[in-house]
C-alpha cells in the first residue's frame, strides 16, 4: 500500500465519535450524522463511538481534518483547538486520540493534513440517549461552524 | 519470605486486568492468577428488558466484539419465538460474521501480539507497539490496518455502521445485502489473501526463534470445545458443540448448544469478576476447557476451504493429537482468517444473498432461548429466561475469555515459573508474562459484562500481606 498519492482535490474530513449511549458524549457523532445529512460539497463527515486506526488513512488523504467531541473544559462555547500530531506513542489498539490518529497518517501513509478539534461544551455524560440543552445549542453551533469552514475552503 | 508479583496494568489487551505472581520462601514461583477488577452488571441491569432490545443492548458490552453478541443474542431470540429463520438471513448473519472474525483477529495480530514477537521481547517498551512496528516494517503495519478495514467493510455494508450495528433482530435482519455492497466486499478479497499471506509468511520464519515460547507458553493438557458442523468441520455460527481432550480424542459430541447447562458449569472465584466455566462432568477445576481460535482447529476434523486446510494440515504438526502450546492461538488466527476470506469469497457467490426475504415473525413460543456463536474469541452462549409478555427475568452470558479464564491462569504461572526468580522483575520478563494472557487475546469488557475502568496495579506480596515492591503500566 503505498503512501497517500498527491490530489488537486482533498475533501474537508469531518469525523465526531463519542459514546451515543452516554448522552452528552454522543454529541460529536450526531453533529457529524447532521453534517453528513447536508450532503455539502467536498465534505466527508463520519461518526465513530472511537477513533480507530483504520481511519489513518482518510485522515491522510483529507485536506483539513475536524475532530468533533464533547468537552467539559470548553467554557467559551464551541470552540476550534488547533491539533499536533503525536510523536510517537503508544495506542490503545483499537481506539486513538486524536494526536495519536494523526501520527498514524503521518507515518503509515506519509501524511498528515491540518487538523483541528471542534471541542462543544457538555455537561452530562451519565448513561441515556438523549443530549441536554447545552449539548443540543452546541450541537447546532457546531454544524455552522463546519458550514463556515466548509464555505470558506470551497471560495 | 514468600511474596506476590502483581502485573497491572496489563497492556494490548481489551479491557483491564490484573495478573498476581505468589512466590515461595526460596523465591520461586508457587502459583498465579489472572484476575479481572472491572464489573458491569448487564445480566442483572437486563432484567425486565424485552429480549427484543437485548439485540441492541448487549453489543455495547464491547466496542470489539459488539457483532459477537448481536449475533447471539438474536439466535436467543430466534429460539424465544422459536422460529427458523429465513435461508437468507441465516446466510448474511454467518457473513456479518466471518467479517467479525477477520476484524477482530487482525487487531489482534498486528496490533496486540505482533509487536512482541516480530520486534522482539527485549525490544524496549516505547518502541514495542504498534509504531515500533510501523517503524520496521511499515508495509505489513499499513496492511494490517487494511485488513482489519475489510472486516470492518462488511460489517458496515452489512448492517450500517461498523461498531454496533443494529442489524440482527429476533427473526431474521433488517435489511439486504445490495449489489453494490457485494461488488464493494468483492473488491477487497485480493488484497485480504495477499495480507493474510504476508502475515503467515512472516510469522512462520519467527517459530523457529520462538521454540521456547511455544513451549511454555500456556503449553499444557486441557480439554477443547467449540462448535462442530454435521461432519464435525470447523463452524463459526451454527452447528453442535464438541469437547475433545489434548490427545486429540473427542469426549463429548454434536452436544445441543441450548442445553449447554447440562455439561458447562461455572464456579466464581473470590479475587476476580470473572466467572470460571468449566465441563461440568469432570468437576472444577479438572473440567478446565480452552476455546477460542486454537480450540476450534483442535476440535475441527477439517475446515472446509481448501487453502486453510492446507495450513491446518501444517498447523496440526505442532501437536500430538491436539497442539497444546497457547502460543499457537497467533497462528490459529491466521489460519481462521484465511478461511473466513474463503468463505467469504464463496458466499459472494451466493445469489441467495441479495435475498429481500430476511425476517420470520412470531410471538412468544418459548420462555427460554439460547443463543450461541462462536466468537473471534470463542463460544459465546446468551440465556435468556422471559415471562409471558417477553420480558426477561433472567440472563446469563457465558463469553469466550471467561471460559479461558482457568486456562489464562495456568498459562501465567507456567511462563512466570521459568521467568520470575527472586525479586527481579525486569520489564522484559513482565511482558513475557503479559504475552501469555494476550496469546488468548481476552476480551475483559465482554467478560465481565462491565462498564468502568480501574487502573492496574503489581504488587509484590508477601504470605503475610505486606506489599513488597509494586509495579504498573500505564
Amino acid at each position: 500500500m503505498p503512501p497517500v498519492a498527491p490530489s488537486t482535490s482533498r475533501p474537508l474530513l469531518i469525523l465526531g465519535y463519542g459514546n451515543t449511549l452516554r448522552s452528552d458524549d454522543g454529541v460529536g457523532p450526531k453533529v457529524a450524522e447532521e453534517v453528513a445529512s447536508l450532503r455539502l460539497p467536498d465534505v466527508e463527515a463520519l461518526a465513530y463511538p472511537q477513533l480507530n486506526p483504520e481511519l489513518a488513512e482518510s485522515v491522510a488523504g483529507a485536506g483539513l481534518v475536524v475532530f468533533v467531541d464533547a468537552a467539559l473544559d470548553a467554557s467559551n462555547g464551541v470552540e476550534l483547538r488547533p491539533v499536533k500530531p503525536a510523536a510517537s506513542s503508544q495506542m490503545m489498539a483499537h481506539a486513538a486520540d486524536p494526536p495519536t490518529l494523526l501520527a498514524l497518517a503521518r507515518d503509515l501513509f506519509g501524511r498528515v493534513p491540518k487538523a483541528f478539534c471542534l471541542a462543544i461544551p457538555v455537561e452530562n455524560v451519565a448513561i441515556g440517549e438523549q443530549l441536554s440543552l447545552l449539548a443540543q445549542r452546541g450541537a447546532s453551533a457546531a454544524v455552522e461552524k463546519v458550514k463556515a469552514l466548509a464555505a470558506e475552503r470551497a471560495g | 519470605m514468600a511474596k506476590r508479583i502483581i502485573i497491572d496494568p496489563v497492556t494490548r489487551i481489551e479491557g483491564h486486568a490484573k495478573i498476581s505472581i505468589f512466590m515461595d520462601d526460596a523465591g520461586n514461583v508457587s502459583d498465579a492468577e489472572f484476575h479481572v477488577v472491572e464489573f458491569r452488571g448487564f445480566e442483572k441491569f437486563c432484567e425486565g428488558r424485552p429480549f427484543s432490545e437485548m439485540a441492541g443492548i448487549t453489543p455495547r458490552i464491547c466496542g470489539i466484539c459488539p457483532v459477537s453478541h448481536l449475533l447471539a443474542s438474536a439466535k436467543a431470540g430466534d429460539a424465544i419465538m422459536a422460529v427458523n429463520i429465513p435461508p437468507a438471513a441465516e446466510k448474511l448473519r454467518r457473513l456479518m460474521n466471518l467479517g467479525q472474525i477477520i476484524q477482530s483477529h487482525a487487531l489482534s495480530f498486528f496490533h496486540l501480539s505482533a509487536p512482541d514477537f516480530l520486534l522482539g521481547w527485549d525490544t524496549p517498551q516505547p518502541k514495542r507497539n504498534v509504531f515500533g512496528l510501523i517503524a520496521s516494517n511499515a508495509d505489513l503495519a499499513r496492511a494490517g490496518i487494511r485488513l482489519r478495514q475489510f472486516g470492518q467493510e462488511i460489517i458496515e455494508i452489512l448492517g450500517g455502521k461498523k461498531i454496533h450495528p443494529a442489524w440482527a433482530v429476533p427473526g431474521g435482519v433488517r435489511s439486504p445485502l445490495s449489489e453494490e455492497g457485494r461488488n464493494r466486499i468483492r473488491a477487497w478479497i485480493p488484497e485480504a489473501y495477499a495480507t493474510t499471506k504476508l502475515a503467515f509468511d512472516l510469522f512462520k520464519k519467527t517459530l523457529d526463534s520462538h521454540k521456547k515460547e511455544i513451549q511454555i507458553f500456556g503449553n499444557f493438557p486441557s480439554l477443547f470445545m467449540s462448535l462442530v458442523d454435521a461432519e464435525g468441520n470447523w463452524e463459526h455460527h451454527g452447528g453442535k458443540l464438541r469437547f475433545t481432550d489434548s490427545s486429540g480424542s473427542v469426549i463429548a459430541d454434536q452436544l445441543e448448544p441450548q442445553k449447554y447447562y447440562e455439561y458447562i458449569s461455572e464456579a466464581v472465584q473470590s479475587t476476580s469478576y470473572l466467572k470460571s466455566p468449566y465441563y461440568g462432568p469432570l468437576g472444577f477445576p479438572e473440567g478446565m476447557y480452552r476455546v477460542g481460535p486454537l480450540a476450534r482447529l483442535n476440535v475441527a476434523s477439517q475446515m472446509g476451504t481448501p487453502k486453510a486446510d492446507a495450513e491446518l494440515k501444517k498447523f496440526k504438526k505442532f501437536g500430538r493429537g491436539a497442539v497444546t502450546s497457547s502460543f499457537l492461538y497467533h497462528y490459529a488466527r491466521l489460519i481462521e482468517i484465511l478461511a473466513s476470506i474463503e468463505r467469504v469469497e464463496a458466499y459472494l457467490e451466493d445469489p441467495d444473498l441479495l435475498s429481500e426475504d430476511l425476517r420470520a415473525d412470531a410471538g412468544i413460543n418459548s420462555l427460554r432461548g439460547v443463543g450461541v456463536s462462536e466468537a473471534p474469541r470463542g463460544t459465546l452462549f446468551h440465556d435468556y429466561t422471559v415471562d409471558r409478555d417477553g420480558l426477561l427475568k433472567q440472563v446469563n452470558l457465558i463469553v469466550a475469555t471467561g471460559q479461558n479464564n482457568l486456562a489464562m491462569n495456568r498459562t501465567v504461572a507456567q511462563i512466570a515459573r521459568h521467568y520470575v526468580h527472586g525479586n527481579d522483575i525486569p520489564e522484559p520478563m513482565l511482558n513475557r508474562i503479559e504475552h501469555g494472557i494476550r496469546c488468548y487475546d481476552p476480551c475483559l469488557s465482554c467478560s465481565t459484562h462491565a462498564l468502568g475502568q480501574m487502573p492496574l496495579q503489581v504488587q509484590l506480596v508477601a504470605p503475610d500481606g505486606c506489599v513488597i515492591k509494586r509495579v504498573t503500566r500505564g
